[in-house]
């Protein structure tokens, strides 16, 4: 009798399993390449020291897909209406964390696309993966250009929708020399020839190594009158940044350039004003550009620059204004908090795998990477080169028009608010020197 | 040559880090002193320190540092529960399951401060924000000199706890022979239950003075931190207060001195590097007794 009791419990457990592995055919049962739901892999850290970051990149990426989805959805070429599915993959803000999202997405989720990706160091740990799936990744975070430039794997797959270090460094450094440094000059009363004394603090990442190259190599190429005082790094994550502010204060310089992450940028700049009174201007990549990071930094924002594509709290006049608007509102409505810059892209990058399945007319991987390749579509909410979201051939890298913000304390908000103070056709305001501030050397 | 008053700031900044360190450690090695357990969770209970601070200060405006005492109280209850519910049973039943139960742990008590918390980075401003005050030719900020203060009086607090109370000598006798206390009278367990409280207490100072220096802390910050305490109490020898806090104050400084002569990127490596040595030339560490 029990041995009865038992086959019958094994046969309806077998039967479920194979009801269950059945139920799950009909989306592989599909002629290849077709599909009514598109299923978009969004990789972010929703967890770990990035998760602020991360959180924000897959919260736009949501308020997108519900957009496209409540326009219709994507059409494809034998005209049926296909609806976005989102499924994340939290990278955990690790290597390893960022190997399992990706093969899990890829390989059980069976997703037609990827989007997203923060951290130059955590996304190219699981290039490997997507160069052999195929499988075609607009990144939208990580900001290192050996996302596209390496050769030691395959990488026609992967799109670069994020300004690289390169750009964006050279971006910063050019608007020290041509505005930064005329002003000091002028507050010490120096001559225009004196060298500007500009140090850096950066994280030992692909992202902030890439930031101190595009640097020292901007310097170079343009023959500016820069002269870099101290160079210190750090490590990803930490919190005690002292003692490397202490070597920095020591140098004298001008002005500090951070390549950090906003959980770094934030204490870096807190405690280089409050223990260790650097009072100097410091400037911050674009990653910076988050709710959290304005904050944290309280009354120490006042003065500090933002390289910024994407504030939460300021946006260019002109055509990308209402876009940026409308969706800061979705955001804020459904979440409570305003989007921070890699949510931007994420959002864009969302409306950008929609566009490219769109125009390949279905799922196909070849067919889609070929239509990212071919894709010319109008600016989304971000401020593109022409006005036009499109790859470059070479290492397919979206071109982006940047600005520089600068930092006012708000004593009712208890925080800083930026301004847009370069370049001329994009400012609302012109860039200062706090009256606290203390230049570098007088000569 | 490199300017003497930078190279005092450096050691400033690396006694600051020691005494975070310190407390840390101390904490751990009274803990494995008494019970002989291996706890990788130690660094999590720093972390519900520093969350416990910033909640209270939060909702109440208290000065942190007094804060500090709720912390430490709150922490020997939540450690007494741990030690009741997980360690107790495992007890003697060997290395690893004690070495898997507090990783365990570690992932239950992140998760469960990220659910509460949520995982965002968060930060507090001490009163004394900006408040700086001479010492010799160096200027230093208030914050760092009270963190200090504090630190000194809690490890006299726990000196005259333990060389001046019976339960601290109980305590103390449980470490140098746990069978031979039982043997006199000591109820153990009981004593299990105090060390436990009382090293999750001093993780916790650890965590309440780590927010009021103005660091950023979220749910996973207690790792790292954990590591080197444990890296501290090998260096100073297992089960030595004495050799906690000069191991704490060696990894400060060793630390900061690295980040400064070497780089930012050198800082966690150092104490390694230390450790590798001390444990070369002398294996018992540098107060530890032979059979730890």
């Amino acid at each position: 009798m029990k041995y009865h009791v038992l086959i019958i419990a094994v046969l309806l457990i077998a039967g479920a399993l194979i009801a269950g592995c059945s139920q799950s055919q009909p989306a592989t049962q599909q002629p290849s390449g077709t599909a009514s739901v598109i299923k978009v892999g969004v990789i972010a850290s929703l967890t770990g020291p990035a998760s602020n970051v991360g959180t924000n990149m897959w919260n736009s990426a949501q308020v997108a897909a519900d957009k496209i989805n409540a326009a219709g959805g994507v059409t494809l070429k034998d005209g049926t209406k296909a609806q976005i599915k989102l499924i994340v993959g939290d990278d955990e803000s690790t290597q390893t964390g960022g190997q399992k999202a990706a093969t899990k997405l890829i390989t059980d989720d069976k997703v037609d696309i990827l989007v997203g990706g923060y951290s130059s160091a955590v996304t190219s740990s699981y290039q490997q993966t997507i160069a052999e799936y195929r499988i075609p990744y607009v990144v939208t975070g990580a900001s290192s250009p050996i996302i596209t430039h390496r050769t030691d794997i395959d990488t026609s797959y992967i799109f670069h929708h994020c300004p690289t270090t390169d750009s964006y460094g050279e971006y910063t450094t050019l608007f020290i020399d041509e505005v930064v440094r005329p002003a000091v000059n002028k507050k010490l009363g120096a001559s225009a020839d004196r060298p500007f004394r500009l140090a850096l603090l950066y994280q030992d990442t692909a992202f902030g190594k890439g930031i101190q190259t595009a640097v020292n190599n901007t310097i170079t190429k343009n023959k500016l009158n820069i002269q870099l005082v101290s160079q210190q790094n750090f490590k990803m994550g930490d919190t005690d940044f002292r003692t490397q502010l202490t070597a920095i204060k020591a140098a004298k310089p001008d002005a500090v350039y951070n390549g950090a992450f906003p959980n770094e940028g934030a204490p870096i700049i807190t405690q280089a004003r409050r223990d260790i009174g650097l009072n100097t201007i410091f400037l911050n990549a674009e990653n910076n550009d988050n709710a959290q990071f304005y904050k944290d930094l309280g009354q120490y924002g006042e003065g500090v620059i933002i390289e910024s594509r994407f504030s939460p709290y300021t946006a260019p006049a002109g055509a990308v204004a209402d876009a940026q608007n409308e969706f800061k509102q979705s955001y804020f409505k459904r979440f409570g908090t305003y989007p921070d810059m890699m949510g931007a892209s994420t959002y864009d990058g969302v409306f950008i795998a929609a566009e490219a399945i769109k125009k390949a007319g279905n799922t196909d991987k070849a067919t889609v990477r070929q239509a990212l390749l071919d894709l010319e579509m109008p600016q989304i909410i971000e401020a593109m080169k022409d006005q036009t979201c499109s790859f470059s051939p070479d290492f397919r890298e979206s071109t982006f028009d940047l600005w520089m913000e600068q930092l006012a304390y708000n004593a009712t908000l208890g925080e800083a608010r930026p301004s847009i103070v370069w370049p001329d056709n994009l400012k609302t305001t012109d860039f200062v020197l706090p009256s606290w501030y203390v230049a570098g050397s007088s000569s | 040559m490199d300017d003497p008053g930078v190279l005092l700031q450096i050691i400033f900044w690396g006694l600051y880090a020691g005494c975070i360190y310190i407390l840390l450690a101390t904490g751990l090695n009274l803990i494995f002193g008494v019970m002989k357990v291996v706890n990788f969770a130690h660094g999590e209970f720093l972390m519900l320190g520093a969350y416990i601070t910033a909640t209270i200060f939060f909702l109440s405006g208290i000065n942190p540092y007094l804060i500090i005492l709720l912390s430490m109280l709150a922490l020997i209850g939540i450690g007494a529960i741990v030690e009741r519910l997980c360690f107790r049973p495992i007890l003697g039943t060997g290395k690893l399951n004690e070495i898997f139960l507090s990783i365990g742990l570690m992932y239950i008590i992140q998760n469960g401060a990220a659910m509460i918390w949520t995982d965002n980075w968060q930060s507090i401003r001490s009163p004394y924000d900006g408040i700086t005050v001479p010492v010799g030719s160096l200027s230093v900020p208030l914050d760092y000199i009270i963190i200090m203060v504090v630190t000194a009086a809690i490890l006299c607090g726990l000196y005259l706890f333990l060389k001046k109370t019976t339960i601290g000598m109980q305590m103390q006798a449980a470490s140098q022979n746990r069978k031979g206390a039982m043997l006199v009278g000591v109820n153990v367990e009981r004593i299990d239950v105090i060390s436990f409280g009382l090293g999750c207490a001093l993780a916790a100072a650890a965590g309440t003075l780590w927010v009021v220096s103005g660091q950023v802390f979220n749910p996973y910050m207690g790792s790292i931190p954990a590591v080197k305490a444990f890296a501290i109490i090998i260096l100073g020898g297992l089960g030595s207060i004495p050799g906690a806090i000069i191991g704490g104050l060696l990894m400060g400084l060793a630390e900061n001195g690295a980040a400064y002569f070497l780089g930012g990127i050198w800082k966690d490596a150092i104490s390694f590097v230390i450790l590798i040595i001390v444990l070369v030339l002398r294996p018992t560490g540098l107060f530890g007794e032979k059979g730890e």
